[in-house]
């Protein structure tokens, strides 16, 4: 009677020390994030929100593990999953942004035996080589090589791609999609890196665009890695007094961005839809771990989609719903 | 400090504490104007780095004070975005007229600042810790307020003629209207710094606070006004921010705690407080945004920027040590009993 006592309590407390949320009754799906008060996070987030809906109703929880800074992404990021693992989570869906710093401990995770997918970023080869149920998102190098090849397509041979976090593995595939998309159809594109002291500073990014166009009168194209930073480059290109010669870009985008692309001020926005991706990766941990259902199809994709002048007024509405 | 029956000379001058950061500035310059060809000397490319050094400047200085004093206030990262959200929701969600949400910015800035205050005077905790606590918590705020208020992170606002002309202008097409405002904020802190008595109390405290409490300086509401005074200089940054670039997002703020900081230094305070002027500050504000913005104009690949960034900072602060070790160390001779503090 007494061992039977000190059991129960034993277990209670390894439970409790080991895992919370991972109960009997209920699965937790851990979902690794960037800071909400990222514009973009935002919207992932409102995909988990509302995909939570779904797990609740299945009894199961969402616990959303986000980021602080962006100072160290890879291994903060890293540290989330081995905080997933430490709180019991039954599967856990992460963004791959610094595969180097984050892969030993998504591989930590399987050999716990906690299922992962991938979402946002990472893709479908570094999904199959880390053995990951699935990669939602977009494919950041193909998403670069579509906004290259528009902006060859329509003239502009000489693009600068704006990169405020240079090194972020997402970003640097954008840039580089931009330089080989330009390149299939003749034109060319190099990057601009800026250093951490002008991140969130718009006036030192929007100076800094301003004096590279200055510099080279032959650049006739700006894209920009964030939908914040084309805020910031609208002004730079404004003020180089180059509006109407420098055509300008953004992936990702926000209402300011569409407002541009509304008043013609802005060519186009590459769109990875991230309410999607939020929404995708949670319910799909959802159906894996409760029944064990999958997509057979490597990656999910959820872009790159073009927003132009041609499909403008559809995702303003979409925008004014909260939804883009 | 600034003793007006000393005679000007070559050496008085050389021991000021802006000398050593006038002399990093220049030097930097030079640089620039070297490598950056004919654009950066331009006018356009001159709006590049005073466009910079203004909102930062007027962030900076009363951060100097503060540093002259002792303290820190690390809580502005979180104060600039949460003045520009307050502003673009009074205003630009709800549509009030835009004075309302100025206001409504500075009250923010205020609050802010006298918690700051009241908290490092009464817990005698260090004042990074506290202010690095209300940086986390201001931002949380903003946050969680914005997406409870809006639904979103990012809130559009169209000022009105006025509001712009004030706040959110350029100049001839190029020049932000933010620069008077920090030519302004300028002549004030170096007024209070330097020709009220509250300047000699900043010094004082930082040189040694229990004396200067026991000397009868109010120091507890010198500390708390000092921090009220850059938690408002945040705000008013950030409001400036949102009718200038039309919009607001939560997050946008975090590199002027460090860039912040780091003009104070290279203008030529002391990190450990008592040493240092308002001329410096903006001289080193200077010097940081032509370091930060000149390297575009170069023919240098921009993948150097931060390590010419580091090392060109590096320069000016070294250059500025050694004459400050200078004007420390200086005794007159011809009268030894006089002591230069």
């Amino acid at each position: 009677m007494k061992s039977k006592v000190m059991k129960a309590v034993l277990l209670a407390s390894v439970m409790a020390f080991g895992a919370t949320a991972a109960t009997a009754e209920g699965k937790m799906i851990a979902v690794v994030g960037g800071k909400s008060d990222d514009a973009f996070f935002a919207k992932v987030k409102k995909g988990i929100d509302d995909a939570t809906l779904v797990v609740t109703a299945h009894g199961g929880t969402v616990n959303y593990l986000q980021l602080q800074t962006y100072d160290n992404l890879g291994g903060d990021a890293a540290n989330l999953v081995r905080t997933a693992i430490s709180q019991g989570a039954s599967i856990i869906a992460v963004p791959d942004w610094v595969p180097d710093a984050q892969d030993e401990a998504i591989k930590a995770a399987q050999a716990a035996g906690i299922p992962v997918i991938l979402y946002n970023a990472g893709g479908a080869d570094k999904a199959r080589e880390l053995g990951a149920i699935n990669y939602i998102g977009n494919e950041e190098y193909t998403a670069g090589l579509a906004a290259g090849a528009y902006f060859a397509t329509h003239g502009m041979k000489n693009v600068i791609c704006v990169n405020t976090v240079p090194g972020a593995q997402n970003l640097e595939d954008r840039c580089k999609g931009v330089a080989d998309g330009a390149a299939k159809e003749g034109g060319v594109s190099n990057q601009l890196p800026l250093p951490a002291s002008s991140f969130g500073d718009p006036t030192a990014v929007a100076e800094a665009i301003k004096a590279t166009l200055l510099k080279d009168t032959t650049i006739n194209g700006a894209v920009t890695v964030s939908a914040a930073d084309a805020n910031s480059a609208a002004t730079g290109i404004e003020q180089a007094g180059l509006t109407g010669k420098v055509a300008l870009a953004s992936f990702d985008m926000d209402g300011a961005g569409l407002d541009r692309i509304k008043a013609g001020t802005q060519l186009f926005a590459v769109d990875q839809q991230p309410w999607l991706q939020g929404f995708l990766a949670v319910s799909m941990a959802d159906a894996y771990i409760n029944y064990g259902l999958a997509i057979s199809n490597t990656p999910v994709l959820t872009g790159p989609g073009i927003v132009d002048s041609a499909n403008i007024d559809a995702t303003l509405a979409g925008a004014g719903a909260g939804y883009r | 400090m600034s003793d007006p029956s000393h005679k000007l000379s070559i050496g008085s001058l050389l021991r000021r504490p802006e000398t050593g950061s006038f002399l990093g500035l220049a030097a930097v310059f030079v640089f620039f104007t070297i490598f950056g060809g004919t654009n950066f000397a331009s006018v356009s490319g001159a709006a590049s780095w005073l466009n910079v050094a203004a909102s930062l400047g007027i962030i900076a200085i009363p951060i100097g004070l503060l540093m002259i004093a002792g303290e820190l206030d690390i809580s502005i990262g979180s104060m600039v975005p949460a003045g520009s959200m307050t502003c673009a929701i009074v205003s630009g969600h709800f549509g009030l007229p835009i004075a309302v949400g100025v206001v409504a910015a500075f009250a923010l800035g205020a609050l802010v600042g006298l918690v700051n205050g009241l908290l490092v005077v009464r817990t005698a905790v260090p004042s990074f810790i506290v202010t690095l606590g209300t940086l986390f918590a201001v931002a949380g705020l903003t946050l969680g307020l914005s997406v409870l208020i809006t639904g979103t992170t990012s809130v559009s606002i169209k000022a009105g003629p006025e509001a712009k002309f004030l706040l959110g202008h350029f100049i001839n097409g190029i020049y932000q209207v933010t620069i008077l405002w920090w030519i302004a904020a300028a002549i004030f802190w170096g007024f209070v710094l330097h020709y009220s008595p509250y300047g000699n109390w900043i010094l004082a405290m930082g040189g040694d606070k229990v004396s200067a409490r026991n000397a009868g300086i109010p120091t507890e509401r010198v500390t708390i006004v000092l921090f009220m005074c850059s938690g408002m200089s945040a705000a008013f940054v950030g409001l400036s921010q949102a009718i200038l670039y039309n919009s607001a997002q939560v997050s946008a703020g975090q590199s002027y705690i460090f860039n912040a900081i780091i003009s104070v230094v290279v203008g030529g305070v002391l990190l450990t407080g008592g040493y240092g002027s308002v001329v410096g500050i903006v001289l080193g504000t200077l010097t940081f945004a032509i370091v930060n913005q000149g390297i575009y104009y170069t023919p240098f690949d921009a993948n150097w920027a931060s390590l010419i960034i580091g090392v060109l900072l590096l320069v000016a602060v070294l250059m500025n040590n050694t004459f400050r070790k200078m004007a420390l160390s200086y005794t007159p001779s011809r009268n030894p009993s006089r002591k230069l503090k």
